[in-house]
């Protein structure tokens, strides 16, 4: 296949730029410039599904969609939960330090892998082009970010976040691994994820008025 | 047999879930209106669910497959046997619902009248909940069923929260987060097959996505591709069907949900689950027959860690919780081993567990309903004040421990027998010992609620039988069970058609 509709560079510079906004959104204490972080790779993530629309226009669809749940309405649920409530996040297990070397461990391990053994990951001719390695290695990224960020995050909106970042991770490497998805199946798979953020907010807005706290390390009611 | 791919085109499979879809949508709608119409239209709706499964068994048994919308939705045996104990279990849920939730505290929190703001957003969840299970089994896209195991699990997640305080709160903030992790990676699983199923090249475009189109290419794909999707699939689709070490949220969850829908969650969610895991796994039986091993050990790890932490529990609900972990470790051991008679075995425990568990939690309901208690230390001496009730959960002990001649009992026998003919005597026996061990819990719980004296403070208060409204639906199952015992040959023809889909060798 011709690698020409690509502009190869600007995808691998979006890619690098959606780790970092993963690394900022699960790091930063402030819970109001983490969804901010959040929104900026959402918003990455509709320009690399554009920039990848070339070999498959059912992909602008998904990009419509993605700018609606991911970069819109997540976003505003997030902020509106926030805003009611203290901006600080609860203090995480892990610390600054050692997840920012995490992070850069999982990059350089993924970008690895998909260099070497890109069949076993993505089994179809086009995925072996480096756009397609690049986006895999960045899907992979995020997505472990993301389960790193819910397991060591205690404040329960990180968690969300984690949540959604995990999703993110998935849905970049649909790009590489099922470029042909049809629309249906794109659009049920993003607006379960939107629909998911509702019903945990809205949960974790409960947690909060009966705990008094969205720390999820107080959750001990139920133990055995 | 007639040629296995025979299929007949029918609306069957799109009604199946989308009369409840739309009962649900018109009690959202008529929220203004009465509890007559929602309690209605909600046992309409599942209703309709266990007609349409009875009314695709003709085809299906003469092995017919029903499709509809092309081959996106498909009913073979194994889907139809799950439509039906979705639709049965679900219509005798929503009848027991009517008095349940009538009584105050139970539904609506208490000094509330009766809830009645709360209770169209409990029937319409409660009906998408069932569509969405239905959904699933009669789906025939793979990207969709993800989807739809997902839709299941955000129908439900209020509803494992309904009672909004503080243990409903953890309960359904635990299960909303990991279940949805736990579906991400199915996705990932789902994702990977189709993908490797469009590089074989022998499948034109879409026909990738179709699950029955895959079972025809599956030799092609790399082994080592397909291992990687069937551990996302097992952790996924496991964390759902609450397969240990992906169990934690399932106890918490069917404890804490009001009693209806802990009902579903344990009869009928977690096999759907179970249903998704068998059939995208399956699809590598042949080529990859290693993992049967692999996923008899899990199920024997399961039903063994479910029991043990069965064990010491005090919680009534908590414990039946913990009995469902071991029980689908049954259904896996089973349907794992690939045989015929592993996946029949598999199979008619998967039916049986749907009855008698929705039974056992019924009973358990019934007991709340009564005393307000689910404490086993604060229960005793109820078999005189409500004998129908202990009559049914007796039944239920029974069953699910595996005493002849009830249902229980034959499918345990079954799986053990499939696991002998593959030489597993490992797993055989710790089958068995996981059996004694269940009976030994369930039957303690039945005497110490039913039988044993009361403690003072139980004694003083009034306690009277559940209304008919309740046990009838409790009778209608406890029935069913020792019929299911006695002869088991009436589900043979569905549950052969059933097995035959998943098995690979031994018919």
């Amino acid at each position: 296949m011709n690698p020409q509709p690509f502009h190869g560079d600007v995808i691998q510079t979006l890619s690098m730029v959606v780790v970092i906004t993963s690394v900022i959104a699960v790091e930063v204490r402030r819970l109001r410039l983490a969804a901010v972080a959040y929104s900026v790779q959402a918003l990455l993530i509709v320009a690399l599904l554009l920039s990848f629309a070339a070999i498959n226009p059912a992909l602008y669809w998904w990009a419509a969609t993605a700018l609606i749940t991911k970069a819109i309405l997540t976003p505003y649920f997030l902020f509106r939960f926030i805003g009611a409530t203290g901006d600080r996040e609860i203090k995480p297990l892990i610390g600054f330090g050692p997840s920012v070397v995490v992070a850069a461990a999982l990059m350089i391990a993924f970008y690895r892998l998909t260099h070497s053994q890109m069949s076993l990951l993505a089994p179809t001719a086009m995925a072996q082009q480096e756009v397609f390695r690049v986006n895999l290695a960045v899907a992979s990224t995020v997505f472990v970010l993301g389960l790193y960020c819910v397991l060591t995050r205690r404040d329960a909106v990180k968690t969300v976040i984690g949540l959604c970042l995990l999703e993110n991770g998935v849905h970049l490497s649909l790009v590489s691994l099922a470029p042909e998805l049809p629309e249906t199946a794109l659009f049920g798979v993003a607006t379960e994820v939107v629909v998911t953020v509702f019903l945990l907010l809205y949960v974790i807005a409960g947690l909060r008025r009966e705990f008094g706290t969205t720390d999820t390390f107080k959750l001990r009611e139920l133990q055995c | 047999m007639s040629d296995p791919n025979a299929t007949v085109s029918s609306s069957l499979p799109i009604l199946a879930f989308a009369v409840p879809a739309v009962a649900g949508a018109l009690v959202f709608l008529g929220r203004k209106l009465g509890r007559l119409y929602w309690q209605s239209l909600a046992i309409a709706g599942s209703a309709a669910v266990a007609l349409a499964g009875l009314l695709m068994l003709p085809d299906v048994v003469a092995g017919r497959a029903l499709v509809s919308w092309g081959e996106e939705f498909r009913v073979d045996g194994l889907s139809a046997l799950l439509v039906l104990a979705i639709g049965l279990v679900g219509s005798l849920t929503a009848i027991y619902s009517v008095r349940y939730v009538a009584q105050p505290g139970l539904v609506s929190r208490l000094g509330e009248p009766a809830g009645e703001r709360r209770m169209p957003v409990f029937y319409g969840l409660l009906l998408w909940f069932i569509a969405s299970m239905a959904w699933g089994c009669v789906t025939n896209n793979i990207i969709m069923l993800y989807v739809a195991v997902e839709a299941t699990t955000l129908a439900s997640g209020f509803l494992v929260a309904f009672y909004w305080d503080r243990r409903a709160l953890e309960a359904g903030y635990k299960y909303l987060m990991l279940l949805t992790i736990g579906i991400t990676f199915a996705l990932v699983g789902c994702v990977l097959i189709y993908a490797s199923a469009a590089a074989t090249g022998s499948l034109a475009g879409r026909q990738a996505l179709l699950i029955s189109e895959v079972r025809s290419v599956a030799h092609l794909i790399p082994a080592r591709t397909a291992l990687i999707a069937v551990a996302f699939l097992v952790i996924g689709f496991g964390t759902k069907a609450g397969i240990a070490p992906f169990h934690p949220w399932l106890p918490d969850a069917h404890a804490e949900a009001p009693t209806p829908i802990s009902v579903l969650l344990s009869g009928v969610m977690i096999k759907m689950a179970a249903y998704a895991l068998a059939r995208t796994v399956s699809i590598f039986y042949p080529s990859l027959p290693q993992l049967t091993v692999f996923l008899v050990a899990l199920g024997v790890f399961t039903m063994l860690l479910g029991i043990l932490a069965a064990l010491p529990q005090q919680d009534l609900k908590r414990l039946l919780a913990y009995s469902s972990v071991s029980q689908i470790g049954y259904v896996v051991v089973g349907v794992g081993l690939g045989t015929y008679l592993g996946c029949y075995g598999g199979l008619f425990h998967l039916l049986n567990h749907a009855f008698i568990k929705a039974l056992l939690f019924m009973a358990v309901g019934a007991v709340i309903y009564a005393t307000g208690v689910r404490r086993i230390a604060d229960l005793g001496g109820l078999s005189q004040r409500m004998p129908m009730t202990a009559a049914c959960f007796l039944v239920g002990a029974l069953a699910i421990a595996g005493f002849p001649p009830l249902n229980g009992f034959m499918s345990k026998v079954t799986v053990y027998l499939a696991l002998a003919q593959s030489g597993l005597w490992w797993a055989a026996v710790a089958a068995v010992l996981a059996g004694v061990l269940t009976m030994v819990v369930m039957v303690r719980a039945a005497v110490a609620v039913f039988w044993r004296a009361a403690p003072p403070d139980v004694g003083e208060k009034v306690v009277r039988e559940v209304p008919a409204g309740m046990w009838a639906p409790m009778l209608a199952l406890a029935a069913t069970c020792v019929v299911l015992g006695v002869f088991p040959q009436l589900v043979y023809p569905l549950l052969d058609q059933a097995a035959v889909v998943l098995a690979t060798v031994g018919r």
